[in-house]
């Protein structure tokens, strides 16, 4: 048979009832995970994973790939509405999704993010069908000089998230990276600030510091003001409908997310954290409407949650042709694809190609499941931002607990939880930042090992750091990461002088 | 959830009447894996607990506790209530690396061995491509370039420990390049970034498959040649380190499980690894079956902490 006609097959054996429901079921089970802070959507995948040992293969990855999907999509959903990323891989949808609650339009925000999960991963399914073995190659061009580069990049987001103060946000940065310190040492295996606490010897959990910093610090702001109804509450818009022209203006950002998150999906190491926030930050610096960002940009939403969702079809890539698990979702679903017998590599594409193009098919289908789910479910997620503080405050700062908690059932987590919630705090009291202090603990340890790596390979020899083409290109992507905001800015105060001059003279 | 609960709660009440009889569990059995959901020791223990459900007539739950590369659940594992309720698997020789450290929070003698499960034989290897064809080559450019590089799933960990055991042997420097994880330290090797490295025969038995094999197996840890690979030499044959070296995971219970109730799971693993749908399970997984009973995989924990205590403590110090 050829690819064409095992394709075709597949989605004919994808759409049986049986997993038509499974898809519909994983599905919602994956969004309800995914919006509850501290299950993510590795934990849901390996929660579920048991359950389909007894199932067909294909039903049971097509399980295991609705719930990673729904669960991706599903942390948008806690993100907007009380600022509690779900996943860390919303994170960046926090940023621009809350503000657009606060200003009455959770529903409009609701949908931008559906519509560009939805997209970003439909176009990640076009290069998981007909460019895997070519874009796995890419994840084979990455070592660790080049891994040293791309957290450096990543770390030039800084520089656009801090619109109020440079200095503050590079010192947040800076504080992020400190703390990415904590734990085993990676090179030496010594014990670097771990105080006696084995729960800190893989270092502090970043979903633990994110429910800290992001949602338990907006409990003690909310509780801060006294607790009373909120004002957003009633200038609630009900609308959440998209205009034809919002979408025209969103679809470049959602063909950029997707190629960006396609990317970081193949890099093994990398994953849906860091993607999100390359993809909000790319989708500030195109965007033609950047005055919206910070005060709550569809642009941003849809930045961050097409690419974080592109990163799913992206990170099945290298684990099913090479067998190298992207991130911690894929090492699950590897384990899974083991235990029924079926070894990663080129096999999967010709001897048990009927069943990886099932899978396929089913990661195809489960996308539009999701955008049902999201669609429906939108308007009535929305009404979470018309309840008064009073409801919301207990209820945020209970998922904080039991969320931090569940990340290893450890106390220990709570107490971390809790003094990151003080740090959030205090970040936006003196207004540093805490989504730099974020990415510093996501990309400092990815950057850490490049380097120190990378010199340990070289006799500290540093020139290894610029060996190859590759490396070329990343540093070229950070220069590019670090000057255009400055560039951008000058240029903006130009234009924005010149409009202002003849006014001032009127 | 609550529903679970209640069923715990009732198993327990239950629990002095059936106790009357030969042993048998009375509600779930909790299996403890140290390691992630997914993780080689998962999948492995998952295949395993899913045949053995018959042979011990109750649904086997696999509880995963990961971190600190496997303290948290063990600490777990040896403070749990010895009825035979709860037992867990083990990793040869992390548990016994760890349980010797001044600071541990479990000793070996805090576990009561059931059966060995799984063992996995160390390899060397190299990319298929270089020039290093047998180990003799590999000793030979390592004495005359002492920079030669090999990666590891981390330091000290169980794979640096055998580059270690190999260089000490053969009387060579070279240097290691600790990696997360296993799997990050086969990408080194098929990247080229690393020049040789020494794994577990399970993780590099995908890559020597095939007309275009990516590795190249140069030697095993082990005193006898290996069934799956009889043209590769062993490290003795050649004149380097002359002992069985790998990793192996079995099944214990926490101290003071009565003997009893060890007794009962011993044979309800016999007969679950002997099951032919077992073996078959397992090989599809590529996961090698070796089956000891409680004695001998007791002598096996007692000869693997005595390695830990006098050789790999030897085998750091510069």
């Amino acid at each position: 048979m050829d690819t064409l006609s095992l394709m075709g097959a597949g989605f004919l054996h994808a759409m049986s009832p049986l997993n038509l429901f499974a898809m519909a079921l994983a599905t919602a089970v994956g969004v309800t995970i995914g919006c509850l802070p501290g299950l993510s959507a590795a934990m849901g995948v390996a929660l579920l994973l048991p359950v389909t040992f007894g199932m067909d293969p294909a039903t049971g990855l097509i399980i295991l790939g609705g719930i990673y999907c729904g669960a991706i999509f599903g942390g948008s959903i806690s993100a907007i509405l009380i600022h509690t990323p779900g996943t860390p891989a919303s994170a960046a949808t926090a940023i621009e999704g809350y503000q657009l609650t606060l200003k009455g339009e959770a529903a409009r925000a609701l949908t931008v993010a559906c519509l560009a999960s939805f997209c970003g991963g439909l176009l990640s399914c076009i290069s998981l069908y007909f460019f895997s073995p070519p874009l796995a190659q890419l994840a084979m061009k990455f070592k660790s000089p080049e891994y040293f580069w791309l957290s450096l990049f990543g770390l030039t987001i800084i520089a656009g998230v801090s619109s109020k103060s440079m200095l503050k946000g590079l010192m947040s940065g800076v504080l992020g990276l400190l703390i990415s310190t904590v734990g085993m040492d990676p090179m030496e295996g010594v014990p670097r600030f771990m105080f006696g606490q084995s729960a800190l010897y893989n270092g502090v959990d970043v979903t633990c510091a994110l429910i800290g910093l992001f949602s338990m610090s907006q409990v003690l702001m909310l509780a801060e003001r006294k607790i009373r109804a909120r004002p957003a509450a009633t200038k609630f818009k009900n609308k959440f409908a998209l205009s034809f022209p919002e979408i025209r203006r969103l679809s470049p950002t959602i063909i950029r997310s997707w190629i960006i998150g396609n990317i970081i999906g193949i890099l093994p190491g990398a994953g849906a954290s860091i993607a999100c926030f390359l993809g909000y930050n790319e989708a500030r610096r195109f965007s033609r409407h950047r005055e919206e960002f910070g005060k709550g940009s569809i642009e941003g939403v849809a930045g961050s949650e097409a690419a974080n969702n592109a990163v799913t079809g992206g990170s099945l890539i290298p684990m099913l042709t090479l067998g190298i698990p992207g991130e911690s979702v894929t090492a699950v679903l590897m384990g899974g694809l083991i235990i029924q017998g079926l070894q990663p590599g080129p096999e999967l594409f010709t001897t048990y190609a009927g069943m990886t193009y099932t899978f396929f098919a089913g990661f195809v289908l489960v996308q539009f499941f999701m955008l049902g789910i999201g669609m429906l479910g939108c308007k009535g997620f929305a009404q979470i931002s018309r309840l008064s503080d009073a409801i919301l405050i207990p209820s945020i700062f209970l998922l904080c607990v039991v969320g931090s908690y569940a990340i290893h059932n450890n106390v220990v987590e709570v107490v971390i939880m809790l003094i990151f919630g003080g740090i959030g705090y205090l970040a936006r009291k003196f207004d540093m930042n805490a989504t730099a202090i974020v990415l510093g603990l996501i990309l400092g340890p990815i950057g850490e090992r490049g380097l120190r790596r990378s010199l340990l390979l070289s006799d500290g020899d540093p020139s290894i750091l610029f060996s190859t083409p590759l490396c070329w290109a990343l540093i070229a992507l950070c220069a590019l990461g670090l000057l255009s905001p400055l560039l951008m800015g000058r240029m903006e105060r130009k234009i924005a002088g010149k409009a202002a001059a003849p006014s001032d003279r009127a | 959830m609550k529903k679970l609960f209640v069923l715990l709660a009732a198993a327990l009440l239950l629990a002095p009447v059936s106790s009357m009889a030969a042993w048998a569990p009375s509600g779930d059995v909790n299996v403890i894996v140290a390691y992630k959901a997914g993780s080689g020791t998962d999948t492995g223990a998952r295949i395993l607990a899913s045949e053995a459900e018959k042979n011990i007539g109750r649904t086997l739950v696999i509880n995963n506790l990961p971190g600190a590369d496997g303290k948290i659940g063990w600490t777990q594992l040896v403070n749990a209530k010895p009825d035979g309720q709860t037992i867990g698997f083990i990793n040869l020789p992390t548990f016994t690396t760890l349980a010797i450290q001044p600071d541990s929070t479990f000793s070996v003698a805090d576990v009561v061995p059931i059966a060995n499960h799984l063992s996995e034989t160390g390899v060397v290897a190299v990319k298929a491509d270089s020039p290093i064809k047998s180990l003799k080559d590999l000793v030979a450019a390592c004495k005359e370039k002492p920079t030669m590089r090999a990666s590891t799933n981390g330091v000290e960990a169980s794979n640096h420990t055998a580059a270690q055991l190999l260089a000490k042997s053969a009387g060579f420097d070279y240097k290691a390049i600790p990696y997360g994880g296993t799997a990050d330290q086969l990408l080194a090797l098929r990247q080229g970034e690393v020049d040789f490295t020494c794994a577990k025969v399970a993780d590099v038995a995908p890559l020597i498959k095939g007309d275009k094999p990516e590795l190249r197996v140069l030697g095993v840890f082990s005193e006898e040649r290996l069934p799956e690979m009889p043209d590769v030499p062993t490290l003795k044959e050649e004149g380097f380190y002359d002992k069985w070296y790998g990793a192996a995971r079995g099944l214990v219970a926490p101290r003071g499980t009565p003997q009893e109730i060890i007794d009962f799971y011993v044979e309800a693993f016999r007969k679950t690894m002997q099951d032919p749908k077992n073996i078959e399970a397992h090989k599809k997984a590529g996961l090698n079956l070796d089956f000891k009973d409680n004695k001998q995989y007791a002598d096996l924990i007692a000869e693997q902490e005595n390695f830990c205590r006098d050789t790999v403590s030897k085998l750091y110090s510069k």
